[in-house]
């Protein structure tokens, strides 16, 4: 197919329209509305269904069913809109249905503002409802990667019976770039069918019931033990990450995810010309997230700087990875401001030079 | 391209229309007209020409567009001033209408103080864009916009492209497609907008109409230069 020129979030309902996808259930919010915009010109065109609820708490669970009925199926929000999702999250979580839900964040909290943040990395990946789960939370810093990301959630929320986020910040969703959809795309796991999926009994299996209440202690426990050791095959397989200049010599290494990571980059290059060597690592998956790779990139460095757009979040985990082996400082931007590659690269002399105060609690 | 005192920008969502408007605005101002950019766009929220007011004020360009906090709020702002200047017959306006049929229903709004003033209503289009791939598309678009807007359709503007990686046939595939459509619609494709960096793709006679040379000043909110990825190709601005 030729290259189109998309915006982020067309690229995401397309990509999900490729995918499979022939149900989406949102409702609208700032910076993502063309999502829902979009789908609601091509779904009919597909066969499919496209219905705006009346709230996130009404399209969540909307999600719920369809998924429960073994459909593929995804929905779309902004921060304050996911945050009304996240009790549905819990429950898909809790019965093993698999779906996938896109957060376009924007500066909070509360009601915040409508301008880019990435302030939900916590919410995303140490839950955000209630109970122990985990969600498989993808991070894309292109519209190309926006739209291959989208394709693989779906892959991994069926594999998995999980759901999976695509955690962009606004620019994700907001800007224009080539795009391309590949025909020959392989799913990046075997997908088994679903005979789990309420679909309608007809007395030739055990009835197929989609539950997230156990009463009996035991069998909760046991259930909450699975939950946890397919977090743990998750944790072990599914690790992404990309390095920049990881393989050369280096003082600071950076690390940044989404579109910062971009910045970084751009950052990299101005430091590269006055002789200063840093390197970027970028998860793309926050959960699991890359904690060994790093740490072993860490090594190499004399110090480690976190970039962000919000007031410190990934940099738990970034902590949590190093393990107080090097010093960790932080630059984050709030309120919907970007950090600048000047900004970024003007932090990483201060670190350097020692103007720079280490975190030592994030 | 800029034939009347006042010129309405139109076009799908994402089509390039604010890019155009800007830098027709910029271009006119050029040859010391007085004239006034006003963003009408109830669409988009992010990247309105409102991002470019400093850009515009240096270059002699009048900035009609809501400002300060409002600026940033999504929501269907028209300002009271817009009706005045389509009024007032001293200087040029072009107007920035919204994407899609959405977007132009605007210009409905404004029909009475639009219609006795016989302005241009151009069309912008770009056929790498998802819902206009095609004459058919194209068309059925136009109608849509004419009809909420309640004008006829006058001119049309090849924009089609597709940022740093547009190639001379991109262009001129994008041109062939416009000049059908305009064909169509009984109206003539009245400029190419072109971007800096394609400039040398192709000679000005090879299009046989107008070049609109397009810098790209409508950018995000926050500052710089550019953002590369390596190997993936794409190129975003950061300004």
């Amino acid at each position: 197919m030729a290259k189109k020129l998309m915006k982020g979030c067309e690229a995401i309902g397309e990509a999900a329209i490729r995918a499979g996808c022939k149900l989406f259930f949102g409702y609208p919010i700032t910076p993502q509305n063309e999502i829902p915009e979009y789908l609601s010109h091509r779904l009919p065109q597909v066969g499919g269904t496209f219905v705006q609820a009346e709230s996130e708490v009404a399209a969540s669970n909307m999600i719920y069913g369809a998924a429960g009925a073994g459909e593929r199926v995804f929905t779309s929000s902004s921060s304050p809109g996911i945050s009304l999702m996240q009790e549905a999250v819990s429950y898909l979580a809790g019965a093993e249905l698999p779906a996938v839900l896109v957060n376009i964040m924007r500066a909070g909290p509360g009601l915040g503002g409508i301008l880019p943040s990435q302030a939900d990395y916590l919410q995303a990946t140490k839950g955000g409802g209630h109970g122990d789960y985990n969600v498989i939370v993808l991070a894309p810093w292109s519209v190309q990667e926006a739209a291959d990301l989208v394709a693989d959630a779906f892959d991994l929320a069926d594999y998995y019976r999980n759901p999976v986020y695509i955690l962009g910040d606004g620019l994700i969703g907001q800007m224009m770039e080539p795009v391309e959809f590949r025909e020959d795309r392989k799913p990046v796991r075997e997908i088994p069918p679903k005979t789990w999926a309420s679909t309608g009994w007809k007395g030739d299996r055990p009835r197929a019931v989609v539950n997230s209440l156990y009463l009996d202690a035991d069998t909760l426990e046991k259930h909450n033990r699975d939950l946890q050791e397919k977090y743990h095959r998750i944790r072990r397989d599914e690790v992404r990450y990309q390095g920049y200049g990881l393989d050369q010599d280096y003082d600071v290494l950076l690390v940044a995810y989404g579109t910062v990571a971009r910045v970084c980059l751009t950052a990299m290059e101005e430091l590269r010309d006055q002789g200063i060597q840093v390197a970027i690592l970028r998860p793309v998956t926050l959960f699991p997230f890359p904690y060994d790779a790093l740490a072993n990139a860490a090594a190499k460095a004399k110090a480690v700087l976190v970039v962000e757009l919000s007031a410190g979040q990934m940099l738990q985990d970034v902590q949590l990875a190093v393990h107080g082996s090097r010093p960790v400082h932080f630059h984050g931007r709030t309120g919907g401001n970007l950090v600048t590659p000047e900004e970024a690269a003007s932090k990483v002399r201060e670190v350097l030079d020692g103007r720079s105060e280490e975190v030592r609690h994030a | 391209m800029f034939e009347r005192r006042i010129t309405i920008v139109a076009g799908h969502f994402g089509s390039g229309k604010t890019e155009i408007a800007v830098n027709g605005a910029i271009h006119q101002a050029r040859d010391g007209l007085p004239v006034a950019l006003i963003d009408i766009d109830v669409v988009k929220p992010y990247f309105r020409t409102r991002e470019a007011r400093e850009e515009l004020a240096a270059r002699g360009v009048e900035l009609v567009a809501p400002d300060g906090e409002n600026a940033t709020a999504d929501l269907p702002i028209v300002l009271p001033r817009v009706r005045a200047l389509c009024r007032d017959g001293s200087r040029r306006v072009i107007l920035d209408a919204g994407g899609d049929d959405t977007g132009a229903r605007v210009l409905g709004s404004l029909a009475d103080v639009l219609d006795d003033q016989d302005p241009d209503f151009l069309l912008v289009l770009n056929f790498r864009r998802p819902f206009t791939p095609d004459v058919p598309s194209a068309l059925a678009m136009a109608r849509e916009i004419e009809s909420a807007s309640r004008r006829r359709i006058t001119g049309v503007v090849s924009n089609t492209h597709l940022m740093d990686e547009t190639t001379r046939e991109v262009l001129l595939d994008g041109l062939r497609l416009a000049r059908q459509t305009a064909a169509k619609l009984g109206v003539e494709v009245r400029a190419m907008g072109v971007q800096e960096g394609s400039r040398s793709l192709l000679e000005p006679s090879e299009t046989g109409c107008e070049i609109l040379p397009l810098r790209r000043i409508v950018q995000p909110p926050v500052g710089t230069p550019r953002i590369r990825v390596p190997g993936s190709g794409p190129l975003f601005v950061l300004r």
